[in-house]
């Protein structure tokens, strides 16, 4: 956007002399300043207010090759400001406020506890064992569905996750599946690295 | 740094195809400039420092914004194919600061007369979870009081002024008073406070002549990010620590030399003892 308006300056000074050129040629006397816009016109739409695009809520997850289909529930952000999840290992979170598998831009991400001292060991668990290729099935609140395959599976440590890469809302659609993984601290009882697991829309 | 892939493409970090370039252009050097045209009834043509930079402009449009170098603009306003001379609005000079975005606004002042007002958007981090709100009112009308879901949230807002806040993400039934009531002159109206976007409302028209409205512009692109994904507590799907795990193993292996080097005295001894 930045080079479509910048060069659509450019374009209105460069025209601007060109066309009075022109009117001197044209006609005898100067045509006095009126009328005539010089060049490509900027671009604008109508600012009345209209209703904006509502959310669709992803409500279950299934990965096939590693025997996942949980549900899905909206979370926002921890008071610590970290992203809210299920308590339930075997409930995944949709952040809400980022996309969803409606969007026509961004990454819709899902998460859920690789494991707790209440419930045990989770689904999301068996994420870092997904090969590339696996399909990915969301379903959506409007009774839709989205396949996705997958990219890519990282462990990388928190401290490094790319918190605006995993949640960004401009890109390409994507879908990130989240747990956490690497070392355990008995100390801090944290994991040092958060599971990733980039997907794609399936064409 | 410890950045494991266990599967497919990305050989870095995560995939970074497909990463649109931020929504605003403004720069040390640039300044983003948007024009609203809230004059009732008149097309027309806008004037930047001599030449029409959008011509046969309808009331209640926005422009996209103009990425403009900072620095001073003479602006005017006349009737669509009017000549500057005959400038219904103008021209004035806007000043305009690098790093900021601006929207000149075309409306009534409070006594019906057409006049023009330079806005700065305000482009801050909004905390995640929240929407900002941002009313200017912009209308041939007394000063004003916002209603949201009834009740008043912002008050006494007079003509050429905005009032703003960041609220929780969500739709709120919107509605414009004259202050101190709350009989609606303008709505309601449903309004969505995007989360992580600058929800500009303006109050337009004129009160006598019954065609008050609202207008709206939004600019996204300003949410904060949850700052981790805190996903186990237990322990159970941890890796083998490499370290502990080698530990382990020369230690196993220790203790089975030592047990095989003590049974082999055993039956030696128990040999020569026959």
């Amino acid at each position: 956007m930045f080079n479509r308006f910048a060069i659509a300056i450019v374009t209105v000074f460069l025209l601007a002399g060109c066309s009075a050129a022109q009117v001197e040629q044209l006609a005898p006397t100067p045509a006095p300043a009126s009328g005539a816009p010089a060049g490509p016109q900027i671009g604008s739409e109508s600012a009345a207010l209209k209703p904006t695009r509502q959310p669709v809520p992803p409500v279950r997850v299934q990965v096939g090759d590693i025997s996942v289909d949980v549900p899905v529930t909206p979370v926002g952000i921890e008071a610590d400001g970290s992203m809210q999840l299920p308590p339930d290992v075997s409930v995944a979170g949709w952040y809400q406020y980022g996309s969803d598998p409606g969007s026509d831009t961004g990454t819709t991400v899902v998460s859920a506890h690789v494991d707790s001292l209440e419930y045990g060991l989770g689904p999301f668990s068996q994420l870092k064992n997904l090969p590339a290729g696996a399909v990915i099935t969301v379903s959506s609140a409007d009774g839709t569905t989205h396949d996705y395959t997958v990219e890519s599976v990282q462990s990388i440590l928190k401290a490094e996750l790319p918190l605006d890469q995993v949640f960004d809302r401009d890109g390409s659609p994507r879908l990130a599946l989240i747990t956490c993984g690497g070392q355990f601290d008995y100390d801090s009882l944290h994991y040092s690295d958060n599971v990733v697991v980039i997907a794609v829309p399936v064409a | 740094m410890r950045h494991k892939l266990l599967a497919g493409l990305a050989a870095g970090f995560i995939a970074t195809v497909g990463i649109a370039a931020p929504a605003q252009a403004i720069s040390p050097s640039t300044a983003d400039l948007y024009i609203l045209h809230a004059v009732p009834d008149l097309t027309v043509d806008v004037w930047v420092d001599g030449e029409i930079l959008k011509a046969d402009f309808e009331p209640g449009t926005l422009t996209d914004p103009f990425d403009l170098p900072n620095g001073d603009y003479e602006v005017a306003i006349t009737a669509a194919g009017a000549p500057l001379a005959d400038a219904a609005i103008g021209p004035i000079t806007l000043t305009l600061a690098a790093n900021t975005s601006y929207t000149a606004v075309a409306h009534l002042d409070a006594d019906g007369n057409p006049t023009a007002t330079l806005f700065t958007n305000d482009l801050s981090t909004i905390a995640a979870g929240q929407g900002r709100l941002t009313v200017r009112h912009t209308a041939a009308a007394p000063a004003v009081d916002i209603l949201a879901n009834g009740a008043a949230a912002l008050t006494n807002l007079t003509n050429s002024k905005e009032t703003k806040a960041d609220l929780p993400a969500g739709t709120i039934s919107a509605a414009v008073a004259a202050t101190g009531t709350t009989d609606p002159v303008i709505g309601p109206a449903d309004v969505t406070i995007q989360e992580g976007v600058n929800t500009i409302v303006y109050a337009w028209g004129s009160l006598e002549d019954k065609n008050l409205q609202l207008a709206v512009q939004t600019i996204g692109g300003l949410h904060s990010n949850p700052n981790g994904v805190q996903s186990g507590t237990a322990g159970l799907a941890a890796d083998l620590n490499p370290v502990v795990l080698s530990l382990s193993i020369a230690a196993l292996v220790a203790l089975l030399a030592a047990v095989s080097v003590a049974t082999l005295r055993v039956r030696t001894s128990r040999q020569s003892n026959r």
